[in-house]
């Protein structure tokens, strides 16, 4: 390994930089992300160590996340025994189920919260690891893939919402939906694109049934494998190579992965479990949404006012609501560009100086989706 | 005469003996009040056999010391039928636990060269009694069904009239015979406690759990790191038993609160007549509208002109929403010298549905982001998020005769006048013409 290395260093004075150059470079980098020696139970599971200080709070909101996940695939494919995705009957068999199937409000509500929560811990998740340098080599693709999952995370969010087919849900699709065209003035000579891309996901000119089939299909299909796969790539990556140290000081403690750590994960899933049921049972979803959800939707009428997206999007949405579209278009091509190239750029920062942009990131996020709403009007004023 | 013997003279006499002797045993003999452990002998046989039986029995225990405890709680408990079938299926499940741990844990004792240097008789006869005893329980269990149940009108009162000193046999006298047996054996077991092992149910750990965590620490280096290890794996084995009591009580109450109720979930609603009346109706209704749509879609492509309203009925406060070529939605005003307005109401900011009411500057607004729309001219406001114009449409008013009487083109001017006497009878059209150019 350390020979490899070497040789990939010298590769550039040679000045030799030919295709035929780069392939041992690739061929080094993916075995070091791919340590085949490492590949067995006794490395990935028995010997595995999850270090203790007091940043360890942060290992468990990946569990969590995956935890909320797997109550997502329970509850959805229970819903999937009366939900009918077509623009006459979507709205009545999502009725169905909250006011006839026994169980349904509670395996409904479940399913709300807990993409809600789901979303939540994916955001934590990655902010800690941000702040945990866990980007760090050789766990490149660790984070690329992670930030993959968090963007398939939001894509389910937004597909979801769309399923029940009621007034306020077509209504905010369509508007997320129109805002890819805006795009277009920008891209000159390729100004048709974005128009084609809504399209494509529209599966119409407009939002229609067509728009219902494919959102469903992906759904309930094409993103939950997606994510599936993905999962496992990045579970794999986590196990081949360890828990990240996470803090810059030495750590005097660790505990074993198995049994120790994965029977506190457990405990936590219980506790999650337990709050999720609680919830669920007691709080309907739709209380916090302002605005009537058990509409249906109807061509005819105009827009209800105060339309907007579920919270997740508030950080997103009420920006591109105050400042010019531009403007956010270019800081979020950066954001992206920076979510990925992460690792590369943040290679020497200290912890401390990353714990720093994690907490501006997150004071940053937590404004914008509690008072979101406030510094809007304040800003239109 | 033998009932009285067995029932009444046996109890009192057990217990008596049990209390009298362990006092003497744990005084006297402090050093063999404990499991007699012999786990450092042979401990994988231990593992599989103590650790099911230990489970099984202590939560089979528990299971009949609650309805004797709370008789009335018990029963209204079990009176929901879900909770019926989830304690009888734990019984028997837990007996089977039982089983499988007595088997191993006899067949060790049998077997095992080790073992049976340090095993008494009075060990064989205990375990022969104690798989007596579950296997009598299971066939209670199997021939009178729902001994939980019953256990509250039979063995209950007959343990409380011993409790209260005025024994009453009439309790338990229909009983069938396995569980008469059964009672004997408890008798016998009880009574047998402070001569043999079974005294260690006195001074059970249960602290264990509560405790802070101890770690024995070496001089010698070599030691250290290995107990460090014993440390952890102690550690992980109370959260092990912690997290698996969380687990049964949780699953416990799911099943109380929600199982069966998920159950019905496939099962599905069975509606009431009305209920499923008022339920086809609904759904007619929707199937009603998606058709109304398609046939709106279907007429724009066959039709040159398309009827949007008669021209009395348009207003000019108050706009009417119709669909124009495009499937989009458009609103149709009056202007002030009686003639149509027609304006498209798909907003050119995000595309939402513009509003029909016009304020008192003759305005539209959108309410997505707020933009405020001329009707004259299809102008956003200054400032207003959609930047571009609402287009204005072009229309023609047939007479009843079907004379075009005034038309707007695309370009906006506009041609003929409607006199006031067609005026009551005049309709407004748009038409393919002024779309397709
Ligand atoms: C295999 C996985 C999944 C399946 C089969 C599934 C299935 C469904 C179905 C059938 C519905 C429509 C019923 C309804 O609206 O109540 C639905 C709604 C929804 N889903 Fe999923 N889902 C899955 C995973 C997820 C995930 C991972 C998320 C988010 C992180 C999510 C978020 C939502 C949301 C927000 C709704 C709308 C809830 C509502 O308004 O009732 N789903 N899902
Ligand atoms: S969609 Fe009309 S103002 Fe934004």
């Amino acid at each position: 390994m350390v020979e490899t290395q070497k040789v990939d260093s010298t590769e550039p004075e040679t000045g030799n930089a030919s295709t035929g150059d780069t392939k041992p470079a690739l061929f080094s980098f993916l075995l070091e992300r791919f340590p085949i020696e490492k590949m067995n139970f006794h490395y990935m599971v028995e010997k595995k160590e999850v270090p203790v200080h007091r940043m360890s709070w942060g290992y468990y909101t990946g569990g969590l996340t995956f935890f909320f996940f797997m109550i997502q695939v329970v509850t959805g494919l229970f819903l999937l025994f009366y939900y009918q995705p077509t623009v006459s009957d979507a709205f009545l068999s999502v009725e169905y189920i909250n006011n006839h199937v026994s169980a349904g409000p509670l395996i409904r509500n479940m399913h709300a919260w807990s993409s809600s929560a789901m979303i939540f811990f994916a955001t934590v998740h990655l902010i800690v690891a941000f702040a945990m340098k866990s980007f760090e080599k050789p766990r490149e693709i660790t984070w690329i893939v992670g930030v993959l999952l968090l963007f398939i995370t939001f894509t389910f969010g937004f597909t979801g919402y769309l399923l029940p087919w009621n007034q306020i849900a077509v209504n905010a699709t369509k508007v997320g939906l129109q805002s890819i065209d805006n795009l277009g003035q920008y891209l000159g000579p390729f100004s048709h694109i974005p128009v084609q891309l809504r399209e494509t996901f529209q599966g119409e000119a407009s939002v229609g049934q067509s728009t219902l089939g494919r959102f469903y299909a992906m759904h309930v299909v094409i993103l939950p494998l997606a994510l599936v796969a993905l999962l496992g790539l990045h579970l794999f990556q986590v196990q081949l190579h360890g828990m990240s140290k996470g803090v810059d000081e030495k750590t005097k403690k660790t505990e074993k992965f198995f049994t120790a750590f994965f029977f506190k994960d457990l405990e936590v899933w219980a506790y999650a479990f337990l709050a999720l049921f609680v919830l669920a049972s007691c709080i309907p979803f739709e209380s916090f949404l302002p605005f009537p959800l058990l509409e249906p939707y109807n061509a005819l009428g105009a827009t209800p006012p105060g339309i907007k997206p579920e919270w997740y999007f508030f950080f997103v949405y009420y920006p591109l609501e105050m400042f010019n579209f531009l403007f956010i278009i270019i800081a979020s091509t950066i954001v992206v560009a920076i979510l990925f190239l992460t690792p590369w750029i943040f290679k020497g920062t200290s912890r401390r100086n990353l714990r720093f942009i994690a907490l501006a990131v997150s004071a940053y996020l937590i404004v914008m989706t509690i008072f979101g709403e406030q510094i809007y009007h304040w800003w239109k004023h | 005469m033998i009932d009285i013997l067995l029932y009444i003279v046996l109890p009192y006499l057990a217990v008596l003996i049990c209390i009298i002797g362990s006092i003497y045993r744990i005084r006297k003999e402090p050093m063999t009040y404990s499991a007699l452990s012999s786990q450092f002998l042979e401990a994988r046989g231990l593992m599989w056999g103590s650790l099911p039986w230990h489970i099984g029995i202590s939560l089979i225990l528990i299971g009949h010391i609650l309805p004797f405890l709370f008789p009335g709680q018990w029963n209204a408990l079990l009176s929901n039928h879900a909770m019926l079938l989830a304690v009888e299926g734990l019984g028997y499940g837990l007996s089977a636990l039982c089983l499988l741990g007595l088997v191993v844990l006899g067949a060790r004792r049998l077997i095992s060269s080790r073992i049976q240097s340090v095993t008494t008789t009075m060990d064989l006869v205990i375990l022969l009694l104690l798989l007596f005893q579950v296997v009598l329980g299971m066939l209670t269990a199997m021939r009178a069904q729902y001994g939980s149940m019953w256990c509250t009108g039979t063995t209950v009162p007959y343990l409380w009239s011993l409790v209260t000193l005025n024994p009453d046999l009439s309790y338990i006298n229909d009983l069938p015979h396995a569980m008469k047996a059964h009672i004997v054996g408890a008798w016998i077991l009880v009574l047998l406690i402070p001569f043999s092992r079974l005294i260690h149910m006195f001074s059970v750990p249960i602290s264990y759990l509560t405790r802070p965590p101890q770690n024995v620490i070496w001089a010698n280096p070599r030691h250290q790191k290995e107990k460090a290890e014993v440390f952890a794996r102690d550690e992980a084995r109370r959260h092990f038993i912690k997290a698996s009591c969380g687990v049964f009580g949780g699953l416990v109450l799911l099943s109380v609160g929600a199982l069966d109720k998920i159950g019905q979930f496939f099962f599905g609603p069975r509606l009431s007549f009305s209920e499923e009346t008022e339920l086809m109706e609904s759904k007619l209704k929707r199937l009603e509208l998606t058709a109304e749509q398609r046939k709106l879609e279907v007429e724009r492509r066959e039709n040159e002109f398309i009827l949007v309203a008669a021209l009395k009925d348009l207003d000019r406060e108050e706009g009417k929403y119709f669909i124009d070529y495009q499937m989009q939605p458009a609103i149709a005003f009056k202007n002030e010298a009686g003639l149509p307005q027609l304006i498209s109401a798909k907003c050119t900011h995000l595309g939402c549905t513009v509003g029909n009411k016009a304020d008192k500057e003759g305005r539209i607004l959108c309410p997505c982001h707020v933009s405020y729309f001329d009707i004259k001219t299809g102008t956003p406001n200054q400032g207003a998020p959609a930047e571009a114009p609402l287009p204005i449409l072009g229309w023609v008013v047939l007479n009843s005769k079907g004379e075009v009487l005034a038309s707007r083109s695309k370009t906006g001017e506009i041609n003929g006048t409607i006199a006031t006497q067609d005026a009551e009878t005049a309709q407004v059209f748009i038409r393919r013409a002024d779309v397709t150019g």
